[in-house]
């Protein structure tokens, strides 16, 4: 077990690269933060560990591509998983054509839907989040704000997340990608719940017109 | 003689008047403050105290800088956001000095105001700012045109659920500094909800789980006052400190400046200071004076925006209670 390089500082974590027996694997460390209390700041550690480590395992059941976990080190604050090759969806949306951005985001549609389904709630939807493997498969990672939920509001609001994400990274992709992404989501959610999948849908306009994010005159 | 500004703070507990000249040298800074007998800020009774002081305090400002009304050049009122009610006594008295005087009149964001002589007594370029108070928990950086919000409440601001706790617990208001020298009292921590949504903060379930230690059977056995003052002030402040690492990570600002009466505390202050040390950030408090509500700040604001835009038409001073900051372009600094 060997951490080998730094990949990525984030505030809260940081991830090494390393290998753990002969398998290439990712540690995901959080790190310890001086400002608050020792036992307060173990405490959110831990529990921000474990619950991360408990998502990734339990959506692996329903068939969704995350990162394989290995090993649990609840003291050291630290979830070591496979690292899973390939690019960010932020850094190649650009490059794909439009038929894969529709199959790609029709995919990720359906992941999504099959999440929120069965209760989860990724929390941080982005397209830093989302991979593309070499083998085209697409991986969820970073489960690090993931809740259990069964409301349409937390399910609208994790749409609601990505909508903005590409609004303002991909603005010219924004329309193609988000459509083809609620159909994905609702061919799959609609196995379950047509109406509960159209409230969710319809509830992030609703979102748009409360939050901080629009002028003043559209607001409600 | 330098042009001069009196600048009127009237969105919640204070009616202020501030006079300062328009280098930002400050001549005086009179306050009057509501503190209720019981209960927090009714904005009925609020207005009252205003109403019946806010002659006194002005006439105090001007006899303190030495300068009669015919000597000011602009007056500036606080005109956004806060109750309603008291908002509605400054930009009266505006408009009316501002008519009989025959002077430009212009109308500042209570929040904006915080940020600008926060910068001038600190002399600070371009901080992230950390903006808690009893009304607001804001964390704050200049980006494309505006003060943007990176972080802040979604329910309670963190004085207001400080004081609102004190006041279960039997301690007049303000609670705050009560509530800090309790806490100084104890090591004793009592886990309560952290609760940290992306760069926004919930404080709502932090308050009543502390208030339900209160009716606790527990209480006074178990633990103290003192103990559950440590552990409601580590718990909300390591959330807000959780918040400006993440925006200072993100903003890579290289200075950071605590303002707002919760400012004061000191146990905050140590906690954003090892933040900003982190990120090789200058770390700046305001000085109390200008860190709670006051005239000054106004006046502040009000200068620079007059010197960039001009005057406000009557019209344009109506009072806007909910207006948030990042609505608003801040032409001197693009």
């Amino acid at each position: 077990m060997k951490k080998e390089k730094i990949i990525r500082k984030g505030a809260e974590a940081s991830l090494y690269y390393g290998h753990w027996f002969d398998k290439e694997v990712i540690f995901k460390y959080r790190l310890p933060k001086k400002y608050r209390i020792e036992e307060l700041d173990m405490r959110i550690r831990t529990e921000r560990t474990l619950n991360e480590a408990r998502a990734l395992i339990k959506v692996k059941n329903y068939g969704i591509n995350v990162p394989q976990v290995f090993e649990i080190d609840s003291t050291n604050s630290t979830i070591i998983m496979k690292y899973i090759q390939g690019d960010k969806l932020k850094d190649i949306l650009s490059d794909l054509d439009n038929d894969q951005k529709v199959r790609y985001f029709n995919e990720i549609g359906r992941v999504i839907a099959t999440l929120h389904k069965n209760g989860h709630i990724h929390g941080d939807i982005t397209t830093s989040n989302i991979i593309l493997t070499p083998n085209k498969d697409i991986f969820l990672i970073d489960f690090g704000l993931h809740a259990y939920s069964d409301t349409i509001e937390d399910k609208s609001v994790d749409l609601h997340l990505l909508k903005r994400v590409l609004i303002s990274s991909h603005g010219k992709d924004y329309e193609c990608c988000f459509t083809a992404f609620l159909n994905g989501y609702k061919s799959e959610y609609n196995k379950v719940d047509s109406s509960e999948c159209d409230q969710i849908i319809k509830n992030i306009d609703a979102i748009e017109t409360r939050g901080r994010y629009i002028k003043s005159d559209q607001r409600l | 003689m330098k042009k001069k500004c009196l600048g009127i703070e009237s969105t919640a507990h204070t009616f202020s008047a501030g006079i300062l000249d328009f280098d930002g040298n400050v001549y005086s800074l009179i306050n009057d403050i509501f503190i209720p007998e019981e209960g927090g800020l009714h904005p009925a009774l609020v207005r009252e105290q205003h109403l019946n002081n806010f002659m006194r305090i002005i006439n105090r400002a001007l006899t303190e800088a030495k300068i009669s009304a015919k000597n000011l050049n602009l007056i500036a009122f606080s005109q956004s956001p806060g109750l309603g009610p008291v908002l509605k006594i400054g930009a009266w008295v505006a408009r009316i000095l501002s008519q009989v005087l025959e002077i430009p009149i212009i109308g500042v964001n209570h929040c904006i105001g915080h940020i600008e002589i926060g910068r001038l007594k600190c002399n600070i370029e371009d901080p992230l700012t950390l903006y808690v108070s009893g009304g607001n928990t804001i964390v704050s950086a200049f980006e494309s045109e505006r003060y943007q919000i990176f972080g802040e409440t979604l329910d309670l601001a963190l004085g207001n659920m400080i004081d609102s706790f004190a006041r279960d617990a039997g301690l007049q208001h303000p609670g705050g500094p009560k509530i800090e020298t309790l806490a100084l009292r104890s090591k004793n921590f009592i886990p309560l909800p952290y609760i940290v949504k992306g760069m926004d903060l919930s404080f709502s379930g932090l308050y009543t789980a502390a208030k339900n230690l209160l009716h606790s059977d527990e209480y006074n056995k178990k633990y103290n006052l003192n103990d559950i003052a440590y552990s409601l002030q580590e718990t909300a402040f390591g959330m807000l400190s959780e918040v400006t690492e993440r925006a200072l990570a993100h903003t890579e600002k290289k200075e950071v400046l605590l303002t707002g009466g919760v400012a004061a505390n000191k146990r905050l202050q140590a906690m954003i200071e090892i933040i900003s040390k982190e990120h090789d950030a200058r770390f700046e408090v305001v000085p109390i004076k200008y860190a709670g509500d006051n005239g000054a700040m106004i006046g502040w604001a009000g200068i620079l925006r007059y010197k960039a835009e001009g005057g406000f038409n009557i019209s344009e001073t109506i009072i806007k209670p909910k207006k948030r900051m990042d609505e608003i372009t801040i032409p001197w600094r693009s």
